[in-house]
Protein backbone atom coordinates (compact mmCIF):
# COMPACT_ATOMS: atom_id res chain seq x y z
CA UNK A 1 0.00 0.00 0.00
CA UNK A 2 1.27 3.45 -1.11
CA UNK A 3 1.59 5.85 2.39
CA UNK A 4 3.57 8.45 0.42
CA UNK A 5 2.54 11.68 -0.50
CA UNK A 6 3.35 11.17 -4.40
CA UNK A 7 2.10 14.62 -5.89
CA UNK A 8 0.65 18.05 -4.29
CA UNK A 9 -2.64 19.67 -6.19
CA UNK A 10 -2.51 23.55 -6.90
CA UNK A 11 -6.55 23.52 -5.70
CA UNK A 12 -7.07 20.38 -3.80
CA UNK A 13 -11.06 21.11 -2.98
CA UNK A 14 -11.28 21.03 -6.91
CA UNK A 15 -9.52 18.08 -7.27
CA UNK A 16 -11.74 16.38 -4.35
CA UNK A 17 -14.62 17.73 -6.72
CA UNK A 18 -13.74 16.04 -10.13
CA UNK A 19 -12.08 12.75 -8.68
CA UNK A 20 -15.88 11.90 -6.75
CA UNK A 21 -17.76 12.84 -10.12
CA UNK A 22 -17.78 9.29 -10.82
CA UNK A 23 -19.77 8.57 -7.64
CA UNK A 24 -22.68 10.86 -9.10
CA UNK A 25 -23.38 8.23 -11.75
CA UNK A 26 -24.44 5.82 -8.58
CA UNK A 27 -25.83 8.23 -6.07
CA UNK A 28 -28.05 10.52 -8.29
CA UNK A 29 -30.14 7.63 -9.66
CA UNK A 30 -30.82 5.86 -6.23
CA UNK A 31 -31.28 9.15 -4.57
CA UNK A 32 -34.20 9.53 -7.26
CA UNK A 33 -35.59 6.27 -6.64
CA UNK A 34 -35.39 7.52 -3.17
CA UNK A 35 -37.17 10.70 -3.43
CA UNK A 36 -40.01 8.45 -5.17
CA UNK A 37 -40.18 5.96 -3.25
CA UNK A 38 -40.47 8.35 -0.42
CA UNK A 39 -43.23 10.50 -1.93
CA UNK A 40 -45.66 7.38 -2.92
CA UNK A 41 -44.92 6.03 0.96
CA UNK A 42 -46.68 9.21 1.96
CA UNK A 43 -44.13 11.48 2.70
CA UNK A 44 -43.70 15.18 1.65
CA UNK A 45 -40.69 16.55 -1.03
CA UNK A 46 -39.08 18.29 2.03
CA UNK A 47 -39.74 15.78 4.79
CA UNK A 48 -37.75 13.30 1.82
CA UNK A 49 -34.93 15.95 1.39
CA UNK A 50 -34.74 16.16 5.12
CA UNK A 51 -34.14 12.19 5.58
CA UNK A 52 -31.28 12.58 2.89
CA UNK A 53 -29.96 15.22 4.35
CA UNK A 54 -29.82 14.23 8.17
CA UNK A 55 -29.86 10.86 7.89
CA UNK A 56 -27.20 10.53 4.27
CA UNK A 57 -26.81 6.35 4.04
CA UNK A 58 -28.74 5.02 0.89
CA UNK A 59 -29.67 1.58 2.18
CA UNK A 60 -31.00 2.56 5.59
CA UNK A 61 -33.32 5.63 4.04
CA UNK A 62 -35.33 3.10 1.89
CA UNK A 63 -35.79 0.73 5.11
CA UNK A 64 -36.74 3.51 7.38
CA UNK A 65 -39.54 4.76 4.64
CA UNK A 66 -40.87 1.11 4.28
CA UNK A 67 -41.01 0.16 7.33
CA UNK A 68 -42.23 3.41 8.29
CA UNK A 69 -44.93 3.31 5.70
CA UNK A 70 -45.83 -0.68 6.56
CA UNK A 71 -46.42 0.77 9.52
CA UNK A 72 -43.83 -1.39 12.26
CA UNK A 73 -42.97 0.47 15.61
CA UNK A 74 -40.89 3.24 15.33
CA UNK A 75 -38.40 2.04 18.07
CA UNK A 76 -37.61 -0.54 15.54
CA UNK A 77 -37.66 1.38 12.73
CA UNK A 78 -34.34 3.46 14.22
CA UNK A 79 -32.94 0.47 15.42
CA UNK A 80 -32.98 -1.38 12.39
CA UNK A 81 -31.68 1.38 10.71
CA UNK A 82 -28.37 1.56 12.97
CA UNK A 83 -27.86 -1.90 12.48
CA UNK A 84 -27.48 -1.11 8.73
CA UNK A 85 -25.27 1.49 8.87
CA UNK A 86 -23.23 -0.29 11.56
CA UNK A 87 -20.78 -1.23 9.30
CA UNK A 88 -19.61 2.61 9.29
CA UNK A 89 -17.68 2.34 12.88
CA UNK A 90 -15.03 0.52 11.35
CA UNK A 91 -14.39 3.35 7.99
CA UNK A 92 -13.15 6.35 9.88
CA UNK A 93 -10.49 4.66 11.89
CA UNK A 94 -8.90 3.05 9.07
CA UNK A 95 -8.33 6.65 7.19
CA UNK A 96 -7.13 8.50 10.47
CA UNK A 97 -3.99 8.33 10.65
CA UNK A 98 -3.79 10.13 7.25
CA UNK A 99 -6.28 13.12 9.12
CA UNK A 100 -4.48 16.48 10.37
CA UNK A 101 -5.56 17.75 13.62
CA UNK A 102 -8.37 20.03 12.10
CA UNK A 103 -11.19 20.61 14.12
CA UNK A 104 -13.30 20.04 10.93
CA UNK A 105 -12.65 16.82 10.96
CA UNK A 106 -15.10 14.95 13.17
CA UNK A 107 -18.14 16.89 11.40
CA UNK A 108 -16.98 16.11 7.95
CA UNK A 109 -17.38 12.38 9.01
CA UNK A 110 -21.12 12.72 8.38
CA UNK A 111 -19.96 12.39 4.91
CA UNK A 112 -18.31 9.23 5.34
CA UNK A 113 -19.92 6.76 3.11
CA UNK A 114 -19.47 3.37 1.86
CA UNK A 115 -18.22 5.40 -1.73
CA UNK A 116 -16.77 8.36 -0.15
CA UNK A 117 -14.73 6.08 2.33
CA UNK A 118 -13.46 3.50 -0.52
CA UNK A 119 -12.29 6.62 -2.41
CA UNK A 120 -10.59 8.70 0.33
CA UNK A 121 -9.02 4.95 1.52
CA UNK A 122 -6.94 5.74 -1.92
CA UNK A 123 -6.66 9.13 -2.46
CA UNK A 124 -5.58 10.66 1.43
CA UNK A 125 -2.30 8.54 1.44
CA UNK A 126 -1.25 10.03 -1.64
CA UNK A 127 -2.10 13.70 -0.64
CA UNK A 128 0.38 15.80 1.25
CA UNK A 129 -1.10 16.91 4.50
CA UNK A 130 -1.91 20.04 3.77
CA UNK A 131 -4.43 19.13 0.89
CA UNK A 132 -6.41 16.33 2.38
CA UNK A 133 -8.40 18.39 4.16
CA UNK A 134 -9.58 20.27 1.19
CA UNK A 135 -9.09 17.33 -0.54
CA UNK A 136 -11.78 15.38 1.62
CA UNK A 137 -14.38 18.05 1.81
CA UNK A 138 -14.64 18.45 -1.95
CA UNK A 139 -15.39 15.06 -2.57
CA UNK A 140 -17.69 14.78 0.50
CA UNK A 141 -19.78 17.92 -0.03
CA UNK A 142 -19.92 16.83 -3.90
CA UNK A 143 -20.91 13.69 -3.09
CA UNK A 144 -23.72 14.94 -0.08
CA UNK A 145 -25.35 17.24 -2.33
CA UNK A 146 -26.11 15.00 -5.40
CA UNK A 147 -27.64 12.65 -2.73
CA UNK A 148 -29.63 15.15 -1.83
CA UNK A 149 -30.50 16.97 -5.12
CA UNK A 150 -31.46 14.04 -6.49
CA UNK A 151 -33.59 13.11 -3.63
CA UNK A 152 -35.47 16.60 -4.51
CA UNK A 153 -35.33 15.46 -8.17
CA UNK A 154 -37.15 12.14 -7.17
CA UNK A 155 -39.61 13.39 -5.11
CA UNK A 156 -40.41 15.89 -7.74
CA UNK A 157 -40.34 14.21 -10.78
CA UNK A 158 -38.90 11.04 -10.26
CA UNK A 159 -41.90 9.27 -12.37
CA UNK A 160 -41.51 10.94 -15.12
CA UNK A 161 -37.69 10.79 -15.27
CA UNK A 162 -38.09 7.32 -15.20
CA UNK A 163 -40.68 6.89 -17.74
CA UNK A 164 -38.54 9.39 -20.10
CA UNK A 165 -35.25 8.19 -19.65
CA UNK A 166 -35.95 4.26 -18.43
CA UNK A 167 -32.49 2.95 -19.62
CA UNK A 168 -30.49 6.28 -17.65
CA UNK A 169 -31.13 4.54 -14.20
CA UNK A 170 -29.97 1.57 -15.43
CA UNK A 171 -26.21 2.10 -17.17
CA UNK A 172 -25.15 4.91 -15.03
CA UNK A 173 -24.75 3.23 -11.70
CA UNK A 174 -22.28 1.15 -13.10
CA UNK A 175 -19.61 3.65 -12.45
CA UNK A 176 -19.72 2.85 -9.30
CA UNK A 177 -18.38 -0.83 -9.70
CA UNK A 178 -16.14 1.12 -12.02
CA UNK A 179 -14.77 3.32 -9.68
CA UNK A 180 -13.88 0.47 -6.93
CA UNK A 181 -12.55 -1.93 -9.47
CA UNK A 182 -9.92 1.25 -10.24
CA UNK A 183 -9.52 1.48 -6.65
CA UNK A 184 -9.22 -1.82 -5.95
CA UNK A 185 -7.04 -3.18 -8.82
CA UNK A 186 -3.58 -1.80 -7.36
CA UNK A 187 -4.18 -3.70 -4.07
CA UNK A 188 -3.90 -7.49 -6.09
CA UNK A 189 -0.08 -7.22 -5.39
CA UNK A 190 0.39 -10.94 -4.14
CA UNK A 191 -1.36 -14.30 -3.74
CA UNK A 192 -2.61 -13.78 -0.06
CA UNK A 193 -4.67 -10.12 -1.04
CA UNK A 194 -5.71 -11.67 -4.33
CA UNK A 195 -7.69 -14.46 -2.72
CA UNK A 196 -9.17 -12.37 0.62
CA UNK A 197 -10.17 -9.56 -2.01
CA UNK A 198 -11.62 -11.96 -4.32
CA UNK A 199 -13.31 -13.92 -2.15
CA UNK A 200 -15.39 -10.86 -0.41
CA UNK A 201 -15.93 -9.64 -3.81
CA UNK A 202 -17.53 -13.23 -4.11
CA UNK A 203 -19.25 -13.39 -1.11
CA UNK A 204 -20.70 -10.20 -1.09
CA UNK A 205 -21.91 -10.51 -4.95
CA UNK A 206 -23.42 -14.10 -3.99
CA UNK A 207 -25.33 -12.57 -1.18
CA UNK A 208 -26.77 -9.10 -2.81
CA UNK A 209 -27.51 -11.42 -5.71
CA UNK A 210 -30.17 -13.79 -2.99
CA UNK A 211 -31.38 -10.60 -1.68
CA UNK A 212 -29.19 -10.09 1.88
CA UNK A 213 -27.42 -7.01 0.59
CA UNK A 214 -27.88 -5.36 3.98
CA UNK A 215 -25.25 -7.88 5.25
CA UNK A 216 -23.56 -8.76 2.16
CA UNK A 217 -20.86 -5.77 2.90
CA UNK A 218 -20.09 -6.41 6.70
CA UNK A 219 -20.44 -10.51 5.86
CA UNK A 220 -18.24 -10.34 2.59
CA UNK A 221 -15.41 -8.40 4.56
CA UNK A 222 -15.73 -10.84 7.08
CA UNK A 223 -14.71 -13.61 4.97
CA UNK A 224 -12.60 -12.07 3.22
CA UNK A 225 -10.36 -11.25 6.85
CA UNK A 226 -10.80 -14.95 7.22
CA UNK A 227 -9.58 -15.91 4.20
CA UNK A 228 -6.21 -13.77 4.38
CA UNK A 229 -5.78 -15.19 7.94
CA UNK A 230 -6.36 -18.77 6.65
CA UNK A 231 -3.61 -18.18 4.02
CA UNK A 232 -1.39 -17.19 6.77
CA UNK A 233 -1.34 -19.92 8.70
CA UNK A 234 -1.18 -22.34 6.05
CA UNK A 235 2.11 -20.88 4.76
CA UNK A 236 3.17 -20.34 8.39
CA UNK A 237 2.57 -24.32 8.24
CA UNK A 238 4.47 -24.86 4.97
CA UNK A 239 6.99 -23.24 6.32
CA UNK A 240 7.82 -25.95 8.73
CA UNK B 1 -44.67 13.94 10.04
CA UNK B 2 -45.52 13.71 13.54
CA UNK B 3 -43.72 14.83 16.27
CA UNK B 4 -42.83 10.95 16.89
CA UNK B 5 -41.59 10.14 13.62
CA UNK B 6 -39.29 13.24 13.51
CA UNK B 7 -38.05 11.85 16.87
CA UNK B 8 -37.05 8.94 15.05
CA UNK B 9 -35.68 10.87 12.08
CA UNK B 10 -33.27 12.55 14.38
CA UNK B 11 -32.20 9.39 16.64
CA UNK B 12 -31.81 8.05 13.44
CA UNK B 13 -29.33 10.33 11.97
CA UNK B 14 -27.43 11.16 15.54
CA UNK B 15 -26.73 7.67 16.11
CA UNK B 16 -25.37 7.29 11.92
CA UNK B 17 -23.38 10.29 13.07
CA UNK B 18 -22.00 9.07 16.19
CA UNK B 19 -21.23 5.47 14.31
CA UNK B 20 -18.92 7.87 11.93
CA UNK B 21 -17.54 10.30 14.06
CA UNK B 22 -16.76 8.22 17.66
CA UNK B 23 -14.32 5.95 16.16
CA UNK B 24 -12.64 8.72 14.51
CA UNK B 25 -12.07 10.29 18.15
CA UNK B 26 -11.10 7.07 19.59
CA UNK B 27 -8.01 6.06 16.96
CA UNK B 28 -7.09 10.15 17.56
CA UNK B 29 -6.37 9.48 21.19
CA UNK B 30 -4.95 5.98 20.27
CA UNK B 31 -2.81 7.79 17.61
CA UNK B 32 -2.19 10.31 20.28
CA UNK B 33 -0.91 7.37 23.46
CA UNK B 34 1.07 5.98 20.91
CA UNK B 35 2.48 8.28 18.67
CA UNK B 36 6.67 8.37 18.42
CA UNK B 37 7.31 9.41 15.88
CA UNK B 38 6.42 6.80 13.56
CA UNK B 39 4.16 6.68 10.72
CA UNK B 40 0.63 6.76 12.19
CA UNK B 41 -0.44 3.95 9.41
CA UNK B 42 1.63 1.75 12.19
CA UNK B 43 -0.05 2.62 15.27
CA UNK B 44 -3.45 0.96 13.83
CA UNK B 45 -4.45 -2.37 15.15
CA UNK B 46 -3.25 -4.85 11.85
CA UNK B 47 -7.07 -6.14 11.78
CA UNK B 48 -8.50 -2.67 11.17
CA UNK B 49 -5.74 -2.16 8.35
CA UNK B 50 -6.69 -5.53 6.89
CA UNK B 51 -10.72 -4.69 6.79
CA UNK B 52 -10.20 -1.57 5.59
CA UNK B 53 -9.45 -2.73 1.67
CA UNK B 54 -12.00 -5.75 2.06
CA UNK B 55 -14.55 -3.58 3.14
CA UNK B 56 -13.87 -1.19 -0.45
CA UNK B 57 -13.69 -4.87 -1.61
CA UNK B 58 -17.35 -6.24 -0.23
CA UNK B 59 -18.87 -2.75 -1.49
CA UNK B 60 -17.94 -3.66 -4.92
CA UNK B 61 -19.38 -7.11 -4.89
CA UNK B 62 -22.61 -5.23 -3.96
CA UNK B 63 -22.67 -2.89 -6.92
CA UNK B 64 -21.57 -5.44 -9.45
CA UNK B 65 -25.19 -7.03 -8.83
CA UNK B 66 -26.84 -5.04 -11.73
CA UNK B 67 -30.44 -3.46 -11.37
CA UNK B 68 -32.13 -5.42 -13.53
CA UNK B 69 -31.08 -9.15 -12.71
CA UNK B 70 -30.89 -10.68 -16.78
CA UNK B 71 -28.52 -12.55 -19.03
CA UNK B 72 -28.18 -8.89 -20.64
CA UNK B 73 -27.62 -7.20 -17.78
CA UNK B 74 -24.77 -10.13 -15.89
CA UNK B 75 -22.80 -9.64 -19.86
CA UNK B 76 -23.18 -6.11 -19.66
CA UNK B 77 -21.78 -6.36 -16.67
CA UNK B 78 -18.80 -8.46 -17.36
CA UNK B 79 -17.88 -6.43 -20.88
CA UNK B 80 -18.21 -3.25 -18.33
CA UNK B 81 -15.55 -4.89 -15.48
CA UNK B 82 -13.41 -6.00 -18.49
CA UNK B 83 -13.31 -2.38 -20.42
CA UNK B 84 -12.51 -1.01 -16.86
CA UNK B 85 -9.58 -3.21 -16.13
CA UNK B 86 -8.27 -2.96 -19.76
CA UNK B 87 -8.32 0.95 -19.45
CA UNK B 88 -6.48 1.05 -15.75
CA UNK B 89 -3.62 -1.34 -16.94
CA UNK B 90 -3.17 1.15 -20.06
CA UNK B 91 -3.83 4.10 -18.51
CA UNK B 92 -3.63 3.77 -14.73
CA UNK B 93 -5.50 7.11 -13.76
CA UNK B 94 -9.22 7.37 -12.30
CA UNK B 95 -11.47 9.07 -14.63
CA UNK B 96 -10.92 7.80 -17.99
CA UNK B 97 -11.68 3.70 -16.96
CA UNK B 98 -14.58 4.52 -15.00
CA UNK B 99 -15.62 6.57 -19.01
CA UNK B 100 -14.49 3.04 -20.27
CA UNK B 101 -16.54 1.01 -18.55
CA UNK B 102 -19.99 2.78 -18.36
CA UNK B 103 -19.76 3.10 -21.93
CA UNK B 104 -19.35 -0.74 -22.92
CA UNK B 105 -21.37 -1.62 -20.04
CA UNK B 106 -24.33 1.02 -21.59
CA UNK B 107 -23.32 -0.21 -25.32
CA UNK B 108 -24.26 -3.70 -24.29
CA UNK B 109 -27.50 -2.81 -22.75
CA UNK B 110 -28.33 -0.03 -25.64
CA UNK B 111 -27.93 -2.97 -28.05
CA UNK B 112 -28.83 -5.99 -26.82
CA UNK B 113 -31.58 -4.78 -23.95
Amino acid sequence: MSQQATHSLPRPWLAGLREAIPLLGGYVPVAISFGLIAVQAGFSTWEAVVISTLIYAGASQFLFVGMIAAGAPLWLVVVMTLLINVRHVVYAPNIAPWLTASRAWPWLMHGLTDQVFALAHTRLPQLPASQRLGWFTGAALLAWFSWIGGTALGAVAGEELTRRWPLLGEIMPFALPALFLVLLAPRFTDRRWSLALGSSIAIALLLTVNGLSNAAIPLGAACGALCFYLVKLDSTTRGR
Amino acid sequence: MSTALWLAVLASSLGTLLMRLLPLLWMRRRLERLDDGDDGFDAMPQWLGILGPLMIAAVLGTSLVPTTVDATSWLATAIGVLATLAAWWRLRSLGWPIAAGVAAYGAVVTLLG
